[in-house]
């Protein structure tokens, strides 16, 4: 198995995936069940973590598959810019989805302006995906078009132009600010999270014992507003410069911790032997060890990250 | 000035840092820098956004042993940061842009003493005055420049 036969594995959690978790939001709503919307909201936060995987074995696909015979490299373009407008959604979906998520925890429970959000746009995103995925399908099977059916119609806006990876490189090589200003943003982002990582991991694991975990949770908007920072920071350096990382070990060690640590923070947000902690209260040894996982896998994503030029020669 | 640029980069371990092929040489000492910065930056960023009001609704006096945690990322990031430093002496030395990032570091060690002596202090948990506040507020300013003037070092040669 190669990252090109994990793209065609990965590239059913976003289409089906996403009408899965839509499927359970709407028996939410229909059994008024807030363990069923909890459900749904965790599986979109999941979806949207895996999406990010999707995606950038995509540009693997495409460093394979461009040059073989019979393939179509101009349609891989099309399916690679609907697969990022896809993606954008799909981590808005994502992120609204925590947000709603760490939302019911507040003692007015959940908010319809959250759910109403996820419920938007996850419905746009399984358009979107369903768009991407049909060119993607075409891209090795062009047999399936009907005659006189051309894939061309699903281009124009459901493919901007500004969301290919040579417009994005064409900035960063014509502005030479462009990567030195996202490098200091993904650097910020970075420590912004590490530090709600590492505030809401010392409590688990008993130390700040005069802080009840309720008002850790209050803090975690905070991280999770660093890992947006650093997965548009991040997923801009990718798309502009794929060549990279897709075949840089590192990388792909760097976003297996991400999803492995990116999973931890459901456990943060959702988990009720970490939520019960009051003043003084020390955690479950189940908890204090997952907090200690949590703080390996943040340092094993900046060592990674780090030995990206010089593992695996990005610059 | 331009002497002891040389004399450090001549230091053997300055020559090693700089020419040593392995991860163990610059890349590891790089990468405790950014853990370094993760610890120092990272929890000042949590005590600031407290101390200014926009953070979570924490007991100050929590937030005490993340003193300890500040102190400690940043004796590691000096230490590094003097190794990464002496390994291109000469050419980091004649960057503007790494003295802009002294400058704020001090700003950002300097404000940290009044920040620690209110957290630490029996008053931590009460009002928090409008000079903690202020104080809080530039500090956040001053590491946030610090990260960003030490990315483009790498990038200004």
């Amino acid at each position: 198995m190669n990252l090109v036969h994990l793209h065609l594995l990965l590239n059913h959690v976003p289409t089906v995936g996403t009408i899965v978790a839509l499927g359970v939001l709407l028996l939410a709503f229909a059994k008024k069940s807030d363990d069923l919307f909890r459900g749904a909201f965790a599986l979109f936060f999941a979806i949207a973590l895996v999406s990010l995987a999707t995606y950038m074995t995509g540009h693997v696909a495409e460093a394979r598959m461009k040059e073989k015979p019979g393939i179509d490299a101009e349609l891989i373009a099309v399916h690679q810019s609907a697969a990022l407008l896809a993606l954008v959604f799909m981590e808005a979906t994502g992120v609204a989805a925590w947000f709603a998520l760490w939302q019911a925890r507040k003692p007015g429970g959940r908010s319809t302006w959250a759910t109403s959000s996820v419920l938007l746009l996850s419905v746009v995103t399984i358009a979107l995906m369903a768009n991407a995925s049909t060119i993607g399908g075409e891209i090795t099977h062009p047999e399936i078009l009907a005659p006189g059916e051309h894939v061309s119609a699903a281009t124009g806006a459901l493919a901007p132009a500004a969301l290919k990876g040579a417009a994005i490189r064409y900035y960063q090589f014509h502005h030479p600010n462009a990567w030195p200003q996202l490098e200091a943003l993904h650097f910020i982002g970075l420590s912004l999270l590490f530090g709600v990582v590492l505030v809401g991991n010392l409590r688990i694991l008993g130390f700040m014992r005069n802080a009840p975990y309720i008002d850790i949770h209050r803090l975690l908007p905070w991280g999770v507003f660093g890992f947006v920072i650093n997965s548009v920071t991040g997923m801009l350096f990718f798309v502009g410069q794929a060549f990279q990382y897709i075949d840089n070990p590192a990388f792909h060690l760097k976003v297996l911790f991400m999803l492995l640590a990116g999973a931890n923070v459901l456990y943060l947000t959702l988990f009720d032997d970490v939520w019960a902690l009051d003043t003084g209260d020390t955690a479950p040894l189940t908890a204090k060890i997952l907090a200690g996982s949590q703080i390996f896998l943040w340092i094993g994503v900046i060592y990674f990250g780090r030995m990206l030029p010089y593992i695996g020669g990005a610059f | 000035m331009e002497s002891f640029f040389e004399w450090l980069q001549g230091l053997s371990i300055a020559n090693w840092i700089a020419t040593d092929e392995s991860i163990w040489s610059f890349p590891t000492i790089l990468f405790f820098h950014s853990v370094g910065m993760g610890l120092t930056a990272g929890v000042m960023f949590i005590i600031c956004l407290r101390l200014v009001g926009v953070g979570a609704p924490l007991p100050v006096s929590s937030m005490r042993m993340l003193f300890r945690i500040f102190w400690w990322g940043f004796v590691l990031n000096a230490i590094t940061g003097s190794l990464l430093f002496a390994a291109h002496a000469t050419i980091t030395g004649n960057q503007p842009i790494y003295y802009a990032k002294l400058v704020l570091i001090a700003v950002g060690v300097v404000l940290a003493f009044p920040l620690q002596k209110f957290v630490t202090g029996d008053a931590s948990d009460g009002i928090i005055p409008v000079s903690v506040r202020g104080i809080a507020a530039l500090a956040l300013a001053a590491w946030v420049g610090v990260i960003t003037t030490g990315r483009f070092i790498a990038y200004l040669q």
